[in-house]
């Protein structure tokens, strides 16, 4: 513990230098009725396949393995939760963790999508975070995007022979990063600019990104030291 | 949790919530199909007086609910508003950034981000008249009706009924963990917050255990089977949904002539 330590509060050093130019960095859903018409249904669009796939790679376990759909239900509403806790940040405004990264890596990146889907959903109705005409944008960048980069940085750095806390950092920080580098995308196209959403959604999210890839990095170590076991169940989903 | 307390105490709590979702939804696209600030104002304004009016909700909570998507939708229209320009362009107001760019503020993408914002208010106090009146059981079972796949409709019910067991597993652990100042300092409150996570992890996992176990001895087969509660179907909702149409379009057709 006394090196990770070390390691913390490095990182959180780092995230006070950045940490100051967060100020705008509280939003990551894209507000109802932000897009216009064409923009909202053609994210939906683009999202079909992907849920369509997710969905499909779900029933296939389901009828495996009955008891996944109970397994998978928890994995929702963990992912509903831990997107509910506010990280800690150093410059005093609080962010939320969007928990992409250990989703894809506890998860994998498919199942990911459809229960981003469906607590995306609830986030817009009973939280008001989102909304539902924006639903189709929402999922891309952070029930797609997000996920895909952080299970396809994770295995690949695995594959390279990175140490796993490494890979675990990696995939969460830039998963974290690229969700938000993908809304400041999606709002750009429709209303130009976007250069300086890229600056107030993305630059700024720099340091929550960090911070988040810490705080991955200590759930995996806390989960492979006590929960073998239910890793392993969790690589059969 | 958030909006859901108050969908329960909603008067439409016994009309069915099929009506409801077309009345939103139709609500919504209209407003963000019209694309102008005067049917974003009258859309916030007949949807929100639907919600106080019908649903019986408190006028202060809808408004301290309006007040939540502020942040996002301020800081959102910023870039609109304010933008490089070319040199020479006529502006309301400009300045040069770093002695070489010029920003500035023009009529044209005011007019722009006005008409986004009401916009956007108008559809998010649509999206609130599903929200507050009703209650999240009624809209899984409706989403069944419509005919979404019984595994998603089932998984959604699930994960709904977790997130309060969850919640307050994840709420009980922060006292805790504050009360013996867990999160003094950022580094301590992120190692804190590392823990929570992991430990909320490990008891949803073995509640998903124990729930599914409790499933199984009394003969799960793989389906959840609940009985719908009665309900009135509330067809007269149709009816406010094409008055709240109608009003929209006829916004839209008399702000179109005004402007021409």
């Amino acid at each position: 513990m006394k090196r990770s330590d070390a390691w913390i509060r490095r990182g959180a050093a780092l995230c006070l230098a950045l940490g100051l130019m967060t100020t705008g960095a509280s939003a990551m859903h894209i507000a109802e009725g932000y897009l216009p018409r064409t923009w909202a249904f053609g994210w939906m669009a683009v999202c079909v396949p992907f849920v369509a796939a997710g969905f499909f790679s779900i029933r296939r376990k389901v009828g495996r393995y009955p008891k996944a759909k109970m397994l998978l239900a928890m994995c929702g509403a963990f992912a509903f939760v831990l997107s509910a806790l506010k990280i800690p940040s150093v410059s005093g405004s609080c962010s939320r963790p969007t928990g992409v990264g250990l989703g894809a890596i506890l998860f994998g990146p498919t199942a990911t999508t459809v229960l981003g889907l469906i607590v995306l959903l609830f986030q817009a109705l009973l939280l008001t975070h989102g909304g539902i005409t924006t639903l189709g944008a929402n999922v891309f960048s952070m029930a797609i995007v997000g996920p895909f980069v952080s299970w396809g940085v994770y295995v690949l750095l695995k594959k390279a022979g990175c140490r796993p806390a490494l890979a675990v950092f990696c995939a969460a920080a830039l998963g974290d990063l690229m969700t938000y580098v993908t809304t400041s995308v999606e709002l750009g196209v429709v209303y130009g600019n976007i250069g300086s959403y890229l600056a107030i959604f993305a630059v700024t999210q720099i340091p929550l990104a960090i911070a988040e890839g810490l705080l991955t990095v200590v759930v995996y170590n806390v989960l492979e030291k006590y929960s073998k076991a239910e890793l392993q169940e969790l690589s059969v989903l | 949790m958030g909006t859901d307390r108050y969908a329960y105490a909603s008067r439409l709590r016994r009309v069915e919530a099929v009506p409801k979702l077309w009345l939103t939804l139709g609500a919504l696209i209209l407003c963000i199909s019209c694309g102008s600030a005067a049917v974003g104002l009258v859309t916030l304004a007949l949807m929100g007086a639907l919600t106080v009016g019908l649903g019986g909700q408190r006028a202060a909570t809808l408004v301290r609910f309006l007040r939540l998507p502020l942040a996002f939708l301020a800081v959102g229209c910023l870039p609109i508003v304010f933008r490089p320009l070319p040199a020479g362009e006529g502006a309301l107001w400009a300045a040069e950034v770093f002695g070489r760019f010029r920003w500035g503020v023009t009529a044209e993408y005011l007019r722009v981000g006005l008409t986004v914002f009401c916009k956007a208010l108008g559809a998010v106090s649509a999206m609130y008249f599903l929200s507050l009146n009703p209650p999240m059981t009624d809209l899984t079972q409706a989403l069944e009706r419509l005919h979404v796949p019984k595994l998603l409709v089932e998984l959604m019910e699930l994960i709904y009924r977790f997130l309060f067991v969850f919640s307050d597993t994840a709420r009980r652990i922060r006292v805790a963990q504050e009360s013996r100042l867990g999160y003094q300092t950022a580094g301590r409150g992120l190692r804190s917050l590392g823990e929570l996570a992991s430990s909320l992890f490990l008891r949803a996992w073995r509640q998903a255990d124990r729930s599914y176990t409790a499933l199984e001895s009394r003969g799960y087969t793989g389906a959840l089977n609940t009985l719908p509660a009665t309900r009135t179907p509330g067809r007269w909702l149709y009816g406010v949904l094409a008055a709240v149409a109608a009003v929209q379009i006829l916004t839209w057709m008399a702000e179109r002539s005004w402007l021409q």
